[in-house]
């Protein structure tokens, strides 16, 4: 890569680990969005937020090719929740039963960690299920449904729990952010997906400030509320933007693992910003696409294309909203995705960050 | 309004004929039995009812209050011979409850003026039905409405599309409890007009959109609430409708109890602010309320409504009933006044105002 | 009309690639409208302008997508590895020929030895005729898109038969009544909608919508049939005329539109048909649902093996469904 600047890495990655140990399951996005809201006023970016949650920021374009008539308007987002729970009930003994808010597999829940948020602040727990002495034969071979599990946090009964904790009460998993693996080139935490992308909006926005670019467009920023449940905050930005183009980032499952057949892999971890052809909600712009990946081989950024139809994200609602719009999207190749272990390869996050940053000052955008 | 005033309210915007697509209808007789409260009344090209009440304020705020006017049925599919018709349902209907019951197809004479035919479900008598199969449920298309008419009679007023509605009957249960067609949403609407008439014009907090809104039980996307609370972009929205309510068979975790008061649904597409605040002055008002979570559906209109435009904070309150989706939903009259409370606070409390 | 159906019908144009049936599309309609464009995501709009200045807006819409596959991978052995671009019938698909847009043709084949229950996009591959992955991806990349063959052929009584039929006869009828009212002064102010991206979930015709503001919407695309042997019940009749929607899975028509048509189907002596689809959905539930929402309807052209290579309909039907639309703009 040639524009990479090295000394900007270890920051890079800071930033990352800042947003992802940041609570904001889906519909509570508060503190993520105050956090972000906080590092792009550091740098002098002023942002906005609606009356919905979503943060935004505006750079006006100007400079050569900048219409300011009839400006193009391009808006690149991320979405600031993650996957996590809202208690349901509190049973007589004490226990918290849940339910999960986005799309968990019930497989990776059992034996986690959980963090919840009060009204007087955190409240860890452990979610338990029946221990395999009490299991029947049967119960040993099938996974346990969530309504099966319960959050222990130590309460003593139900009164106890209730000091603490109420129906409607957020949570998300409890886990840290690790580097692993040969170099450090891997990267643990939860809510990757798509803190990631926030990061990487920051960053291009922290870069074209300090090099004091004029684009020739309108650029929007929005990070934005509730993707993982498909109510997504996108689709009002859209329509309160009425952008031209749009580029979402976001993270995609991948399963590069050893016994999945090559053709069902969907993407390689390390192996560059994955670019959708299309998936179960949208058909991507096939001009942005091929900008995205002609950009890539130009300036030596990996870039991989997705090879599994599956998934879908705000580019759904995006692309549909009001009068139509152009949607690329840019995702992280994550693997373990929705759970407490997502894990990517830190050399993707940087290869995302200077595609995003080449196809926003290179690719010229026609109204 | 009293409690007999607000369950006769109850009883005839839910006797009225609004199936899925069909709200119009009985569009008079609804502008007839709410006109009086509000200052503008019209409906719109998706075919829902649209009343305004005025705070006499200028650049007030606006507040939708949605509640669907539609509701469940059937539509002929066919006429057979010896005047039986065959149906499809319209929205969630569980053949379970159709076999000997009543009903009534709103058909039309050749001059467009309507001609309801009573009409009974046909079923078949056990001692003919194969061995192994008297258990053994009908898919709707195997459904039968006996009409009693000739066939070249019954062409006359119905044809293929035309609607079929439970017969509209009301019983009185013991402590308050009423059962009856449709109560699903048409009680929250009469809590919610009833609201609206008792609280005086300048103690509301903005201008009050009353939508009664078609397509939430069929015909996909909850088109009806999108496009109108896309054509309001209203500041905040509160969207009423019915709660599965406790019964034998059902778990404790997801449903409410039918006479245990309002119910308002928590969820990520739900403000949490507003909600906090209605739950909070509810309670300080000594109404009773009972708290349920949500993933990403309520199954109501807030699905829609939150996200239309440029997205719209919205609250999910729900009137508890029985039976579900039967000609015998069974609700209670206190929950129903504990409703009208919960939305006349929500029109007029300052504290609510504040939040907005 | 036969001629015109079998231009617009031998086009490429799966979903997400419209370009080629647009810019056909386009040529055909040049001298029948009085202003043509393509919107952001690609539906191509022809307007004829109405009497006056604030005339009633009717929106006329068929689709130009249709079904086909999308290149995902390519095995060592040369095996095109492919995803479905909308609701593929990988029964009614396999074994036959597809041709790529760039004219590579291919046999589309499941992995030996899967039964036919078990047929699904992971076990269905496209055979070009390579023998290693990098003699295939000299021809085909990535990306690229096919779909069965695009033709049509004459049976008897008036019939036709090829694929895609699903939508393609919409999109003659739109041009035929646009022809038909290409010399007269309409009332309303009229917009030819041919929409991209049906297939994959009614995608392009709400955003088409929001930027018209239709009073008044009619969609003109395939509906099933009762008349095959075992199909399941329904009125619809191939032969039968144009089939007035009053409603299908993903909408409920607006009642007072169909009595309206069927009244003048009457009249005309125009034969009508009422049409209530159980399985499918149509643009007319995302034009309903665009903007502030509008009053929505669909004629039908009933249409035997919808999504297989021998769709099959009827002219007569065709036929009815123009006159019956003309007759409802001109009245």
């Amino acid at each position: 890569m040639e524009n990479i600047n090295e000394n900007s890495r270890p920051s890079g990655i800071e930033l990352l680990r800042t947003l992802c140990g940041i609570f904001g399951p889906c519909g509570n996005e508060e503190r993520v969005r105050d956090k972000i809201a906080d590092i792009l006023k550091d740098s002098g970016i002023a942002s906005e937020k609606d009356r919905i949650g979503n943060l935004f920021v505006k750079i006006p374009g100007g400079g050569e090719g900048y219409d300011p008539e009839n400006p193009v308007k391009i808006m690149i987002s991320a979405h600031m929740d993650e996957v996590g729970f809202m208690v349901r009930d509190i049973d007589a003994d004490g226990y918290i039963r849940f339910i999960c808010v986005g799309g968990i597999d019930p497989c990776v829940l059992c034996g986690k960690r959980v963090v919840f948020m009060g009204a007087e602040g955190e409240v860890k727990g452990v979610i338990a299920s029946k221990a395999i002495h009490h299991k029947t034969a049967e119960e040993r071979t099938t996974a346990v449904k969530i309504e099966n599990m319960y959050v222990d946090i130590g309460a003593e009964d139900y009164e106890d729990a209730s000091r603490w904790l109420a129906v409607g009460d957020y949570g998300r998993f409890d886990s840290e952010f690790v580097r692993f693996g040969i170099n450090d080139a891997f990267i643990k935490a939860p809510a990757i997906d798509d803190r990631l992308g926030c990061a990487v909006i920051i960053e291009t926005l922290k870069r074209l400030a300090s090099e004091g670019k004029k684009l020739p467009f309108d650029l929007i920023a929005g990070f934005t509320v509730r993707e993982e449940i498909g109510k997504s905050g996108a689709g009002m930005a859209a329509r309160r933007f009425l952008p031209d183009y749009s580029v979402v980032l976001e993270s995609t499952a991948v399963a590069d693992l050893p016994d999945v057949k090559p053709n069902s892999r969907v993407a390689a971890a390390g192996g560059g910003g994955v670019i959708s052809l299309l998936d179960r909600s949208t058909i991507y712009d096939a001009d942005l696409v091929s900008a995205a990946l002609e950009l890539g081989e130009k300036k030596g950024i990996p870039v991989q294309i997705k090879k599994y139809l599956s998934g879908g994200n705000d580019a759904g609602s995006i692309h549909k909203s009001a009068y139509g719009t152009a949607c690329l999207a840019i995702s992280a190749p994550s693997r373990y995705i929705h759970s407490a272990a997502n894990v990517i390869c830190a050399e993707d996050y940087f290869s995302i960050r200077e595609l995003v940053y080449a196809i926003l000052t290179e690719h010229s955008f026609k109204k | 309004m009293e409690n007999t005033e607000l369950k006769k309210l109850i009883t005839e915007l839910s006797g009225l004929m609004s199936i899925s697509g069909f709200t119009s209808v009985d569009g008079d007789r609804l502008k007839s039995l709410l006109g009086d409260i509000f200052d503008e009344c019209e409906s719109t090209p998706a075919g829902n009812y649209r009343f305004v009440k005025r705070c006499g304020r200028e650049n007030a705020r606006k507040i939708l209050i949605d509640t669907h006017f539609d509701e469940i049925g059937m539509m002929v599919t066919g006429i057979r011979d010896g005047g039986f018709l065959n149906v499809i349902n319209i929205g969630g209907l569980d053949t379970a409850i159709l076999q000997a019951g009543e009903v009534t197809v709103y058909g039309k004479d050749e001059n467009g003026v309507r001609h309801d035919i009573y009409g009974v479900v046909a079923s078949t008598p056990p001692h003919l039905r194969k061995p192994g199969d008297a258990m053994k449920l009908r898919d709707i298309s195997e459904i039968l409405i006996d009409t009693g008419y000739p066939v070249n009679e019954l062409g006359k007023f119905v044809s293929v599309g035309t609607p079929v509605g439970f017969r509209p009957v009301y019983s009185e249960l013991k402590n308050g409890f009423i059962a009856g067609k449709a109560f699903d949403d048409k009680a929250c609407a009469a809590c919610a007009a009833a609201a609206i008439a008792e609280t005086a014009r300048e103690d509301l907090i903005g201008d009050v959109i009353l939508q009664l809104s078609n397509f939430e039980e069929a015909g996909g996307g909850m088109t009806g609430a999108l496009t109108g609370a896309f054509a309001e972009e209203p500041d905040c929205a509160l969207v009423a409708d019915v709660n599965l309510g406790r019964t034998p068979d059902t778990k404790k975790s997801e449903t409410v109890v039918v006479g245990g008061g309002t119910a308002v649904t928590l969820s990520p597409i739900t403000d949490r602010r507003l909600s906090s605040a209605l739950i909070a002055e509810a309670r300080d008002a000594g109404i009773k309320v009972q708290v349920c979570v949500a993933a990403g559906s309520t199954g109501t209109n807030t699905n829609v409504i939150n996200l239309a435009g440029k997205g719209i904070p919205t609250v999910d309150v729900g009137l508890p009933l029985k039976s579900m989706h039967t000609s015998t939903e069974v609700i209670s009259m206190n929950d129903a006044e504990s409703l009208k409370n919960v939305i006349k606070l929500f029109i007029s409390s300052g504290k609510i105002a504040a939040e907005i | 009309m036969y001629s015109l159906i079998k231009q617009i019908v031998c086009c490429p144009g799966t979903s997400g690639s419209e370009g080629a049936t647009a810019e056909l599309l386009s040529d055909i309609m040049k001298d029948r409208s009085d202003e043509i464009y393509r919107d952001r995501l690609g539906n191509l709009i022809c307007r004829k302008k109405g009497r006056s200045e604030n005339a009633r807006r009717v929106l006329l819409c068929a689709h130009m997508d249709e079904i086909g596959f999308i290149a995902t991978y390519i095995e060592n052995s040369g095996l095109i590895r492919i995803a479905p671009i909308g609701g593929i019938n990988f029964t009614a698909s396999s074994y036959s020929e597809v041709i790529f847009e760039n004219g590579v043709a291919g046999v589309l084949v499941p992995d030996s030895g899967v039964a036919a229950g078990s047929f699904a996009a992971d076990v269905f591959g496209v055979d070009i005729g390579a023998s290693s992955a990098a003699e295939a991806s000299r021809r085909v990349k990535i990306g690229d898109r096919c779909a069965m063959r695009q033709t049509v052929r004459r049976l008897g009584g008036g019939r036709i038969c090829g694929r895609p039929l699903d939508d393609r006869v919409g999109c003659a009828i739109l041009a035929e009544i646009a022809e038909k009212l290409a010399g007269t002064e309409t009332e309303d102010d009229i917009y030819y909608v041919f929409s991209v991206q049906e297939e994959v979930g009614l995608r392009g015709a709400g955003p088409a919508a929001f930027g018209i503001r239709p009073d008044v919407a009619l969609v003109y695309d395939v509906t099933g049939t009762g008349d095959t042997a075992g199909a399941k019940p329904m009125e619809v009749k191939l032969g039968g005329g144009a089939a007035i929607k009053l409603r299908d899975s993903s909408v409920i028509c607006n009642p007072g539109l169909a009595d309206e048509l069927a009244k003048i189907g009457k009249e005309k002596g125009i034969k009508t048909q009422f049409e209530i689809l159980r399985a499918g959905g149509t643009d007319t539930a995302a034009i309903q649902a665009s903007a502030s929402g509008c009053i929505a309807g669909a004629i039908s052209i009933p249409c035997r093996f919808i999504h297989s290579g021998v769709e099959t309909v009827d002219l007569a039907d065709v036929k009815a469904c123009v006159d019956l639309t003309v007759a409802y703009l001109t009245k």
